[in-house]
């Protein structure tokens, strides 16, 4: 019934236009763009019709008919619409300037739909593939950092491939998944996808920092979304190019050392204090006189150095040497268009022997099969291969346990130089870092495909239906090995030696992932008199199965032969298997007024497989509210300050499942606890054993809830010269999906339950002036502006009995990352010095030594605070310059390197008192009745091995290795330069050429206090909420200088 | 009726081919709709076991028990002197020092409550089921073994309120002394579960699931009665049992070992092999420790004359390199591969084993009670006139046990006579009264005798129960600030007792964290004893 009335209602539109068609002539014209080339696809459409509207051919040529006294309105994707009165001419040529008025800017957003960016009425940004790849990262990722406002993007590692934690708007799950979600031509896939997608692939990247505006991605979205939309051919428009990228990549930043102090000790080998055997660097002070270091080799021949500072351990980490080379192909006719590109990337990385390479394909295209079908399809095929040790941490303590006299390089050839090698190497504790590097290898094979394939059935006019199939497969194999090394007698007996043979292991694994994503809706567009109607109804199918197996051997028989049957006893074996279904029905509404109001609902159902049959429906609502204000009141309007101004609020519920890792299991099976087969070696022959799991698990486990709301304005300036974005935001999310570690006297060690809530405020800005333009007439145009986050991330409360959660330590209940009721989200605990009420460390009247505290306390909030992005660009002839700039601040990082520093003795910090005794600083001790400020009790030892600084207090406590956070970072400068059109013209072969120069964070400026490493890794990897610790298992961070040539043909 | 629709069916033909398709998208949600419920049905864990019985979880619970136990023994050797450190080794700490942080052993903790659980299993699931007596009175008897180690390295701790899961996610703490009362009460409970478990038709053997006693439940009653005896001794005059008779069963008669079948396997190697001896590789294990010269002059004449259990328990003896905790630098001779504890010939990892003493080989058992400690039992507790037996009568027996388990090797041959080696070692010494019982004329000298004798027959065995001993007793004799061999304290102990050596290891820091209301403050680790503490 209602179908026909539609029917009927469109019938009657057509039959309008027919009645007006008898009084028109045709006129025709052409429409150019940029350098007066011809523009295709430019709309035509007569002002006040609603249908007449064509668009302009290949040549840029278009014909239409209007009546004399019409006006004719062109407009063009990226250029400034323009209008034309119909007169008694015939042909009109119509140049268009180059210009994308932001608010009509057509945008892709959740669910794919397409939407002008003045009628959304939630924050988001933006990025555009000029600006993504300006800096020619590698990842998308890192093509991000700094550019986005409430986006948080750490690389959690260094690397050849670091890995990459994205998160809008702060935390919200204790336990579970707070990372962004990752949409690829609008099909869900992990976020693993994101640093194995091309760059040069990605048309653009349209961040949804809230919850509301992604809430029609179903449960996943409470994290907001990138929508990240690929390259697509052009209609009329054929284009290949070629690029090569080469780069290099500097470590960039060292922990400070101390320089005047060798290896030495009480313990061993020492005359005086110097000792020749020492991996701890508390010998005397330097006198550069030459000693011998280590025991004599077999042979006689003895190992020597000066003794006397070298700079060695910081160029044991070496330059890598990043080479891209990308093509692609793009066309298009009436119906259809093409893209294809291929990439292939090989990175040496900054530890010595690090390799990796990756290999693109992608074919994205559009067909239109009749006036009523069209069909899109994206697909592409990644492959990437890693050649990398699998012992970055320990070969780093390694080199930190040579001493500073010593030169680390000297000993990189183990296997010829006899004091490189194990047998002979000085150090009889602490092996021969690139011995370590070289025998713990690791080799991973990922292989990807991400496709998806969209029909859209357009059955009459404002209605679409769409079907979409998509499917993301990985597929993995790993090996990791260690090599088998038997020392000679010799050197097991020799001095001290604790040196054991090496046995050789391996483990291989292979591994899959497929994810399945089927969308179908149908979305309905109507306009009623001043009212414009977008209704969306559908429903989505989504399947994730992962199966995991993994097989190890140890004692290889055969040395060399790294195959798992090679192995003595009983060989390791796993299996995991998961697999996770989500169903959702969504509807989607947005009524819009006069084309200055719109109010946006949305409502979707989910079902989903990992919860109980009781809990596993929930319906969650949002709604956001756009109001461009220059275009509704007639007193704002052609105003010549005051250029655009639209407010928008919204509200928003979305319920997320956080059980178990999305990335790994999906959260299935998460609701029984379970029993474990493998324990204390079972089964013996036919016996089996089981022991009862750890893990207790609350009955009826629901989902989590986030309500939010924003609000917030866009204003726009002197003829929109200044930009500007305001939004602030507060999201509270309840019922917690919670693991936790409880008290081993229960019987286990860890609780899965809800309760708990966190929230997260704050604001976000973004500005852009465009301070010269003179683009029109290709002079100097410069635009400098930014992007600021304040976030306030928050533990409103956990429960009375669990007060604060563990998100990741580096021993039970010890220092780590935590979520503690009442604080920031999450916070630095660990242990202090116990203090007066002043906080003076209180120390030992006799022995002047500190005490640590003995249970652990907050040492500062792990969250940024202030997030600061700057970006400049400048354009003049064919040259344009961009730069970006970050800053973080208002945060903490423990840097859990300095615990190895300090007992190495290598670190700055164990010279600051000359190795001399000292009073502790701003020191306290009790005299029996009070507290009184120590200025002459000494700790009598200043030196290490049984002193000061290698002992249980100063390395335990944590505080100790807590800094600050903040830091400045040039992420990115790139300038380049295009050869002028002209010129290329005259090659006949070439359309455009451009070279170009980027660095990415050629200056890494840390908080004075940091002198560890950067504070955006994170020892808890890239998938755990527990932020704020460093380690030694991350390299340290890198400078980027890379080259560019580009044709264009 | 089908008429009807048949003809309708043919109008929307003609009519309209769209709605149709309409009605095909709307039965395609119809039928998303209905296997729906289906499609979200998935949830079942392909991956573990979520069911379980008591036979399934008994053998894992006890081998987990006898891994928790090689804890237990390696914290012990180094806190009673069996071990110090090794040379080529630094970085000690507070094994050297003695002034623990709550990080240190704090295994001992999560291990012990982890395997209680698994017994509170198998209570919990035989309860009110008399078929699974059998397994409800082994369950009890090795509940009460982890309580009594928990009570003895940390005095109060959580026993009334603990092992309710979810029920009580922080127990509350109970005092040592009520939970000893406590646990001999158990034990009387698990007598009479093995007892009805007697009288239960058609109850459910132990079988090979025991692998203790291989489903010899008179082995079990006499365990228990054992272990009663243990708890009576320790908590005398402190704790006011209920009842402290034991069955008619006796007491032990022959070692209680724990194998589910050890061997040179991944995982699979008897705990102490693993740890100490070689991995199943045959590559080295723990070389950072080696005897301690306090414990060799109970074998070289220092103090005693024991050259056949000197040799059948150290390589190399009696020229085995020791050490005194705490000293290191040069000078300290490294652990051999396999360390000083295998004394075989056969050094290649892969190969190695077959021998006596403390490290036999890989698929040696390992005691969850030695005879050995029986007797000596039951030497003190005749001493103590809680029971009416002999006690020279026991503590020769006691010798006896124990040269028997230190010259019994991996494959179960007793290597010489042990009632032969006795006699050499009692004439060897034949004017001591720590080995001839009858010299030894006070009380005092009797329990220290049979104290020392327990102290050399535990040693690197059940070393925890040496320390608990030393603590409960005072002996060894030790010589505070004396010579290595007069005294096995740290020469860099800061402990503040006179005997220089730690009274207690300290609650684990997940306690604090996860506990905090409950667990005691102020715990020092030199002055907090336990409450048999002397």
């Amino acid at each position: 019934m209602k179908l026909r009335k539609i029917v009927l209602f469109f019938a009657m539109l057509i039959g309008w236009s027919v009645a007006s068609l008898a009084q028109t002539k045709i006129v025709s014209g052409k429409v150019t763009g940029a350098n007066d080339q011809p523009l295709s696809g430019a709309t035509i459409k007569v002002e006040g019709s609603q249908s007449a509207a064509t668009s302009t051919n290949e040549k840029g040529e278009f014909k239409i008919s209007a009546k004399e006294g019409n006006v004719l309105l062109i407009s063009s994707v990226g250029f400034k619409s323009t209008t034309v009165k119909v007169t008694g001419a015939g042909n009109y040529n119509v140049n268009l300037e180059v210009y994308v008025n932001v608010m009509d800017e057509v945008i892709v957003t959740a669910g794919g739909i397409r939407t002008k960016r003045k009628e959304i009425g939630t924050g988001g940004t933006v990025i555009k593939a000029d600006n993504l790849v300006a800096g020619k990262a590698v990842t998308v990722a890192g093509g991000l950092q700094g550019k986005v406002a409430g986006l948080q993007i750490n690389a959690t590692g260094g690397g050849v491939n670091p890995s990459y934690r994205l998160v809008l708007r702060g935390q919200r799950s204790l336990t579970g998944n707070n990372q962004a979600l990752i949409v690829l031509d609008n099909v869900i896939v992990p976020n693993e996808v994101l640093t194995n997608l091309n760059p040069e692939d990605v048309e653009s990247v349209n961040v949804l920092n809230g919850a509301g505006a992604a809430a029609l991605y179903g449960s996943s979205a409470s994290n907001g979304a990138l929508i990240v939309t690929t390259k697509k051919g052009v209609r009329g428009q054929s284009t290949v190019t070629l690029m090569n990228t080469t780069t290099v990549e500097q470590p960039g930043f060292f922990p400070k050392f101390q320089t005047g102090f060798g290896a030495g000790g009480t313990g061993y080998g020492y005359w005086g204090n110097f000792s020749y055997l020492e991996n701890q660097s508390y010998g005397p002070a330097f006198d550069n006189v030459k000693r011998p270091i280590g025991a004599p080799l077999e042979n006689g021949m003895q190992d020597s150095a000066v003794y006397g500072y070298t700079p060695g351990h910081t160029k044991f980490w070496v330059n890598g040497l990043t080479n891209q080379t990308d093509f692609s192909v793009s066309s298009g006719d009436e119906n259809s268009t093409l893209y294809l590109s291929g990439q292939y990337v090989t990175v040496t990385g900054t530890t010595p022997d690090d390799k990796y390479n990756r290999t693109n394909f992608r074919m994205n295209g559009t067909r239109k099969i009749s006036n009523k079908i069209g069909v899109a399809y994206s697909s592409s095929y990644t492959q990437n291969r890693y050649d990398i040790t699998s012992a970055t941490g320990s070969m780093y303590a390694n080199m930190l346990n040579m001493p500073n006299n010593v030169d680390v390089t000297k000993y990189k050839d183990w296997r010829n130089n006899p004091f490189a090698n194990p047998n002979g190497f000085y150090n009889p504790w602490y092996q021969n870092p690139y011995f370590t590097a070289d025998n713990n290898r690791s080799a991973v094979r990922n292989d990807y495909l991400v496709a998806n394939i969209e029909i859209k059935y357009s059955p009459i006019q404002g209605l679409d239906i769409i079907a979409r199939q998509g499917i993301t497969t990985r597929n993995n194999s790993n090996k990791n090995w260690t090599g088998q090394f038997i020392y000679t007698d010799y050197a097991k007996h020799t001095d001290q030696s604790s040196k054991s043979d090496i046995s050789a292991s391996v483990s291989d694994g292979a591994a899959y992932t497929t994810n399945l994503l089927s969308d179908f809706y149908a979305q309905y567009q109507h306009k009623i008199k001043d009212f414009s109607l977008n209704l969306i109804g559908g429903a989505q199918w989504r399947q994730d199965q992962a199966k995991n197996v993994g097989v190890s051997a140890n004692g290889l028989v055969i040395p060399g032969l790294y195959n798992v049957s090679n192995g003595v006893g009983t060989p390791g074996a796993t299996e995991t298997n998961y697999m996770a279904r989500q169903l959702g029905v969504y509807a989607d509404g947005r009524i819009g007024y006069k084309g200055y109001a719109y109010l946006h609902v949305t409502g979707r159902r989910d079902y989903v497989s990992i919860l109980d049959k009781n809990n596993n429906s929930f319906f969650y609502p949002a709604a956001d509210l756009s109001f461009i204000a220059t275009d509704a009141i007639e007193a704002l309007k052609h105003n010549s300050v005051l250029s655009y101004l639209k407010l928008r609020a919204g509200w928003s519920k979305v319920g997320q499942v956080n059980l178990g890792d999305p990335s790994t299991n999906y959260g299935a099976y998460q609701l029984l606890p379970t029993f474990s087969s493998t324990n204390s070696g079972f089964p013996y022959g036919s016996l089996a054993g089981y022991s009862v799991g750890n893990t207790l698990v609350a009955n009826n486990l629901q989902p989590e809830i986030t309500k939010g709301i924003e609000a917030g304005f866009d204003l726009n300036l002197f003829r929109d010269k200044f930009t500007s974005t305001v939004t602030y935001f507060n999201t509270k999310t309840d019922n917690q999906t919670v693991n936790t570690n409880i008290s081993s006297s229960t019987g286990f060690t860890g609780l899965r339950t809800n309760t708990g809530q966190t929230q997260s405020k704050g604001l976000e800005v973004t500005a852009h002036y465009n301070v010269i333009d003179n683009r029109r007439n290709k002079g100097l145009s410069v635009t400098v502006g930014g992007n600021y986050t304040y976030l306030e991330n928050n533990v409103n409360f956990i429960s009375a009995q669990l007060p604060r959660l563990s998100l990741a330590a580096y021993s039970t209940g010890g220092t780590g990352s935590y979520a503690v009721a009442g604080r920031s989200f999450p916070v630095i605990m660990g242990y202090d010095y116990k203090r007066d009420g002043a906080g003076h460390v209180i120390v030992d009247k006799i022995s002047g030594l500190p005490t640590k505290s003995d249970t652990i306390s907050v040492l500062g909030n792990a969250t940024p605070k202030d997030k600061l992005g700057i970006d400049i660009s400048a354009e003049y002839k064919g040259f344009r310059l961009s730069i970006v700039m970050e800053y973080r601040g208002g945060y903490k990082a423990y840097q859990s390197m300095g615990t190895e520093l300090d007992w190495s003795g290598t670190g700055w910090r164990t010279a600051i008192y000359d190795r001399k005794s000292f009073v502790f600083p701003n020191s306290v001790y009790y005299d029996g009745s009070k507290y009184v400020t120590n200025t002459n009790i000494s700790i009598a030892n200043g030196n290490g091995n049984n002193g000061f600084w290698t002992d249980g207090i100063n390395r335990d406590v944590s505080s100790n290795y807590v800094t600050s956070g903040a830091f400045w970072k040039l992420r990115e400068v790139a300038l380049s330069y295009s050869l002028p059109s002209a010129l290329c013209a005259k090659t006949k072969f070439f359309k455009g050429i451009t070279v170009s120069a980027q660095g990415r964070n050629l200056l890494i400026l840390m908080a004075k206090d940091n002198y560890y490493t950067d504070p955006e890794y994170s020892d808890a990897g890239n998938n755990s909420n527990g932020i704020g610790l460093t380690g030694l298992s991350q390299s340290p961070p890198s400078k980027f200088y890379g080259a560019s040539v580009k044709f264009t043909f | 009726m089908t008429n009807y629709s048949n003809r309708n069916l043919v109008k929307h033909k003609f009519f309209n081919m769209k709605m149709i398709k309409a009605i095909f998208f709307a039965g395609l949600l119809v039928v998303t709709a209905t296997s729906c419920k289906k499609q979200l049905d998935i949830n079942t864990d392909p991956n573990n076991a979520t069911a379980s019985t008591p036979q399934l979880i008994l053998p894992q619970a006890l081998t987990a028990t006898a891994n928790t136990l090689n804890n237990y023994n390696s914290m012990g050797a180094q806190l009673v002197g069996y071990s110090a450190n090794a040379g080529g080794y630094g970085g000690f700490g507070t094994s050297v020092t003695y002034n623990f942080s709550n990080t240190d052993f704090s295994g001992r903790w999560s291990d012990t409550y982890d395997n209680l659980e698994d017994y509170q299993y198998i209570i919990d699931h035989s309860k009110g089921n008399p078929i699974y007596s059998y397994y409800t009175g082994v369950a009890k008897a090795m509940k009460v073994l982890g309580f009594e180690h928990l009570v003895d390295t940390y005095n109060d701790v959580p026993y009334t309120q603990a092992l309710l899961g979810a029920s009580n996610l922080t127990p509350k703490y109970d005092a040592a002394k009520d939970i000893y009362k406590s646990l001999a009460t158990e034990l009387d409970s698990a007598m009479a579960a093995l007892t009805l478990g007697d009288n239960t038709p058609g109850v459910t053997p132990l079988g090979n699931y025991d692998v203790v006693f291989k489903g010899s439940v008179a082995s079990w009653k006499k365990f228990i009665n054992t272990l009663k005896l243990r708890l009576i001794i320790r908590g005398n005059g402190k704790v006011t049992f209920a009842n402290t008779t034991f069955s008619s069963d006796g007491f032990l008669t022959a070692d209680a070992l724990v194998n589910p079948g050890f061997t040179r396997d991944n995982g699979r190697q008897n705990p102490a092999w693993n740890t100490w001896g070689f991995g199943y590789t045959g590559s080295d294990a723990n070389k950072a420790w080696m005897p301690s010269r306090f414990i060799l002059s109970f074998y070289d004449g220092t103090k005693l004359i024991d050259p056949i259990r000197g040799a059948a328990t150290y390589y190399k003896f009696p020229a085995t390199p020791t050490n005194q905790l705490g000293v290191e630098g040069t000078g300290i001779a490294p652990s051999p591969s396999g360390s000083f504890w295998y004394p075989g010939s056969n050094r290649s990892g892969s190969t190695a084993g077959n021998a006596t003493g403390a490290l036999k080989g890989p698929s040696a058992g390992y005691p969850l009670m030695t005879l050995a400690e029986a007797y000596f039992l039951r030497a003190e507790a005749a001493v103590l006139g809680i029971t009416t037996e002999s006690a020279a009568t026991n503590f020769n027996a006691g010798l006896t046990a124990a040269f028997t388990y230190t010259l019994t090797n991996e494959s179960g041959t007793v290597t010489a006579s042990p009632s032969a080696s006795l006699t050499q070692y009692q004439s060897d010494n034949v004017t001591s009264y720590l080995a001839n019982f009858a010299l030894a004329t006070s009380t005092a000298q009797q329990i220290e005798a049979i104290i020392t004798q327990k102290y050399i027959a535990l040693n690197f065995v059940n070393s925890e129960e040496a320390w608990n001993e030393y603590r409960r007793t005072g002996y060894p004799m030790v010589v505070p600030g004396g010579p290595a061999y007069a005294t096995f304290a740290s020469t860099v102990s800061e402990s503040t007792r006179a005997d220089k050596l730690p009274a207690r290891i300290l609650y684990p820091s997940t306690e604090g964290s996860y506990n905090t209301a409950n667990v005691p403050q102020n715990i020092n680790p030199f002055t907090s004893t336990i409450f048999w503490a002397k």
